[in-house]
């Protein structure tokens, strides 16, 4: 080694050295102790604090407003006789700033006993905000006492949402240039009883190559379709729906395909339990018109198609992780030997503390390429990816670990010199 | 073709039972149900501002509230910022801004998620976190009466003492493999990380390695196979020492060594000692910095094949200033940043590098966004092979290519009209996103 890595060790040696001598005199934490509640004053008239205790008993209610870290004026307010309160808080010391007001009024004819205890509610309510700041909040749960339905709204659009969005991605260099351009209309409505999706779509890529010496490579590839999905509820496991599609793509060499496809779904669990667990079977048969681009290697210019598919997909997401499994099989009506079979898993796993890992997967044996051009394709097409290449199989396999010990309950945030840099996707 | 007759037949039937759904809701249920879903009408309008939230499972687990998909049409806009914490969790700061007839009421909590959480813990956490936040708004509404809010005290509390003097230790290790008959790629890395991160300082030591490899079958004219093949590989070590000076200014240095067969580097070393400062004082980064960072280094390289400039190896001195602009409004994110940079021994070699991403949310159902970058080199690519890169590493590219600038640029815009409700989750028939563009920043 030279002289020069050689110093460049001896720096990084004092660094470490620098390093750990401002570690060694970091502060000790704070005195242990239970979590303290936030002590309340509250300023009213009548008040009943015995009441007011029992009813909330994840605050402290103190006798002068000295000791209080929250400051509560209630009094009365609104029409006279309604019997209605307005509740000031004001948030003191490590909530300074932290203020709001809310108001009471009991319901017409309500007992006294019930305003009493209407009051208490609203107040708290309007305590939570402190007590979210303290320890005491993972021992709080808010819960909502009834089934409200999402659709139990004034909308006057009947839940149909459209949109409409354009974007393009340009990127080059001095020998090097690519743009892709991507546009949608969508109208889309859902409810718990019905699904409906339709969307036309445009795209279209460009690449530009200057390979040296004055030869210029160029390439576009295209594709634009339109498709509609409706699905009706059948109870908690059923569903029917159909799909309805037209596309075209010169990755795929079709110039032109019109489908239709009823389809059916069980889902072994319940669907309001989706979030959490799925075990979905659905089955399709569609009826699918296609004309080529090019001659297909089955000596094809258009021809009509049945196929049909069944997909398996189970998901679940637990406190150790998530897993998704999905199988799905189709096949030509034509030509049985004409199909297709796509595993696909994901599962990420808290296997002991900070040991976690993570699988990802898929394998397709494919067997039902009809679009494929007899022409073949370029080298550039081949190296470049623009051309859907005749294959038996294709797979994916990602695999990941990590281990992490040490201070990982830690909350310290230090965005100094940046935190670690920003990632960015984006996928088409 | 006898078959095809029936599916008409099976389709026009299910198509013919859509359109009647369609036409017609479900009746509204029988009269006990009938106040709860009247006070559901009255409940509290809630945007939610969260890129990286589970927001089926969170309006799932949220009922007495009601979703729209427009800010400026909610009564509480709830902005949920992220940073990372010492301990590799993440600090969620939720902003409520009260708007419209809440517009007196505004309010700030924090959940944070620890690093080995898993992405239920996350979610349950912040939908708790969010739940208590909510209540301020929420008891504005007739719908407060039906909520209820338990406490159980703990027997004994948990005592956190730390004994490992905030430090935290990572080791990870991925692979990445696909392919077909004709084409097969394959990618591996490991890294193992050591930090400790306290107000005061922060300090960020790390390794890491990664090799990929691709492999082409190419048929040429006279019916032979072909094998293009493309191999790189790099590592990479490095650490940063960073001591806080104040509300705005810090000192630091970074240490960096790498080997990189993409850029033509056999080894780099570099001692950089480096300041920065934050125009905005430093405990707003979740929502607003302004940064100016200047660093000077120190550069031994040792390079795998003769440069352009007729070098093997040599030590250079560069300095570097750039400026990083993260904001993050109710009307969206903007963040900028540019960087310039100069050797010492010849300032006519500098390059300048700008990146930028602008999300906003324009008007009622308008948004639009701007995502680019564009550098300009002059005669800055240092380590740039002599000698011509051959037909595989061009396209696959595999080495650096000579250039005097470099840009990308994405745009769009996306307009949405109709219902502003989102409460509704229908995980019918999965949820086909149907294509698209979507761009993540983190």
């Amino acid at each position: 080694m030279t002289k020069r890595t050689a110093s460049f060790a001896l720096l990084l040696a004092a660094f470490l050295a620098a390093a750990a001598t401002a570690a060694a005199q970091a502060p000790a934490p704070g005195p242990p102790g239970p979590p303290p509640r936030p002590a309340v004053f509250v300023d009213g008239p009548g008040l009943d604090i015995a009441f007011l205790r029992a009813e909330i008993p994840f605050v402290e209610f103190v006798p002068e407003l000295a000791a209080a870290r929250v400051h509560v004026v209630i009094a009365p307010a609104g029409p006279p006789g309604r019997g209605g309160f307005r509740l000031e808080f004001t948030g003191l010391r490590e909530f300074q700033g932290d203020v709001n007001t809310l108001h009471y009024e009991p319901p017409a004819g309500a007992a006294p006993e019930e305003a009493r205890k209407g009051l208490a509610g609203t107040l708290k309510l309007g305590l939570l905000r402190y007590a979210a700041k303290t320890p005491v909040a993972k021992d709080l749960s808010v819960k909502f006492l009834d089934q409200a339905k999402p659709t139990s709204v004034n909308d006057p659009w009947d839940f149909w949402v459209f949109s409409l969005s354009g974007n393009a991605f340009l990127m080059g260099e001095t020998q090097y240039k690519s743009g892709s351009y991507y546009g949608s209309v969508s109208a889309n409505r859902t409810t718990p009883a019905l699904k409906v999706r339709t969307q036309v779509y445009y795209n279209r890529s460009d690449t530009w190559f200057d390979l040296g010496g004055g030869d210029i490579y160029e390439s576009t590839t295209y594709g634009y379709g339109t498709y509609g999905l409706v699905v009706k509820s059948l109870g908690e496991h059923w569903s029917v729906g159909g799909y309805l599609e037209a596309e075209s793509s010169t990755y795929s060499n079709i110039r032109l395909s019109l489908s239709a496809a009823p389809a059916l779904e069980y889902d072994l669990f319940p669907y309001s339990e989706s979030t959490k667990r799925q075990l979905r079977f659905l089955y399709r048969i569609g009826l699918t018109r296609v004309r080529y681009d090019e001659e297909t290697v089955y000596f094809k210019t258009a021809e009509t198609l049945l196929q049909e598919s069944l997909n398996v997909a189970y998901e679940v997401v637990r406190p150790w992780g998530k897993a998704s499994v999905q199988l799905q099989g189709s096949h030509f009506f034509h030509d049985l030997s004409k199909n297709r079979l796509e595993l696909e898993a994901e599962l990420e796993f808290r296997i002991w503390r900070g040991l976690s890992f993570e699988i990802d997967g898929s394998y397709t044996r494919i067997r039902d390429q009809l679009a494929l051009s007899a022409e073949g394709a370029s080298l550039e097409e081949i190296l470049l990816r623009q051309r859907q290449l005749a294959t038996g199989y294709d797979y994916s396999l990602s695999v990941g670990f990590n281990f992490s010990f040490g201070s990982t309950r830690s909350n310290v945030v230090n965005p100094r010199f940046g935190n670690g840099g920003r990632s960015i996707s984006i996928s088409m | 073709m006898r078959k095809i007759p029936i599916v008409l037949v099976l389709l026009a039937l299910v198509l013919g039972l859509f359109s009647r759904a369609a036409a017609q809701e479900p009746p509204p249920p029988p009269s006990a149900g009938q106040s709860i879903d009247e006070l559901k009408k009255t409940a509290l309008k809630v945007f939610l501002d969260c890129d990286s939230c589970d927001l089926e499972y969170i309006k799932t687990e949220i009922t007495f509230v009601n979703y729209v998909r427009d800010r400026l049409e909610a009564q509480v806009h709830v902005l949920i910022s992220t940073q990372s914490t010492g301990g590799g969790g993440i600090e969620y700061t939720l902003t409520f801004i009260g708007q419209n007839d809440c517009q007196d009421a505004k309010d700030v909590q924090r959940y944070y998620s620890v690093k080995t959480d898993t992405d239920d813990d996350v979610r349950r956490g912040l939908v708790k976190a969010l739940k208590l936040g909510l209540m301020s708004f929420v008891a504005r509404t007739p719908i407060s009466c039906r909520i209820a809010v338990d406490y159980t005290p703990p027997e004994k509390t948990a005592e956190a003492r730390d004994r490992w003097k905030a430090w935290v230790f990572s080791l990870s290790g991925d692979g990445w493999f696909s392919g077909e008959e004709s084409y097969s790629s394959r990618m591996v890395d490991g890294s193992f990380s050591a930090n400790r991160v306290t107000p005061g300082s922060k300090l960020r030591l790390g390794l890491s390695a990664n090799q990929q490899k691709q492999r082409y079958e190419v048929e040429d004219d006279t019916g032979g196979v072909a094998t293009y093949t493309g191999t790189s590989s790099s590592w990479d070590a490095s650490g940063l020492y960073v001591k806080s000076l104040g509300e705005h200014w810090s000192a630091g240095v970074f240490l960096e060594a790498e080997s990189s067969f993409y850029s033509n580097i056999d080894l780099a070393l570099a001692f950089a000692p480096a300041v920065e400062f934050n125009f905005f004082p430093y405990s707003q980064s979740t929502r607003r910095q302004l940064r100016a960072l200047y660093t000077l280094s120190l550069k031994p390289m040792r390079y795998r094949e003769e440069t352009v400039f007729g070098k093997t190896r040599e030590t250079l001195l560069k300095q570097e200033l750039s400026l990083t602009l993260d904001l993050r409004e109710k009307f969206g994110t903007i963040s900028l940043s540019a960087e310039g940079s100069d050797y010492l021994h010849d300032l006519s070699r500098y390059r300048v590098d700008t990146f930028g991403i602008v999300n906003l949310r324009l008007y009622k159902g308008f948004s639009v966004y701007v995502l680019g970058g564009y550098s300009w080199l002059h005669n800055a690519q240092i380590s740039l092979r002599l000698r011509e890169p051959t037909y595989e590493e061009l396209l696959l590219r595999l080495v650096e290519l000579p250039m005097n600038s470099n840009h990308f640029v994405a745009v769009g815009f996306q307009f949405q009209f109709g219902s502003i409700f989102t409460n509704v989750i229908n995980p019918r028939f999965g949820s086909s996103g149907g294509g698209g563009m979507s761009i993540s920043i983190h």
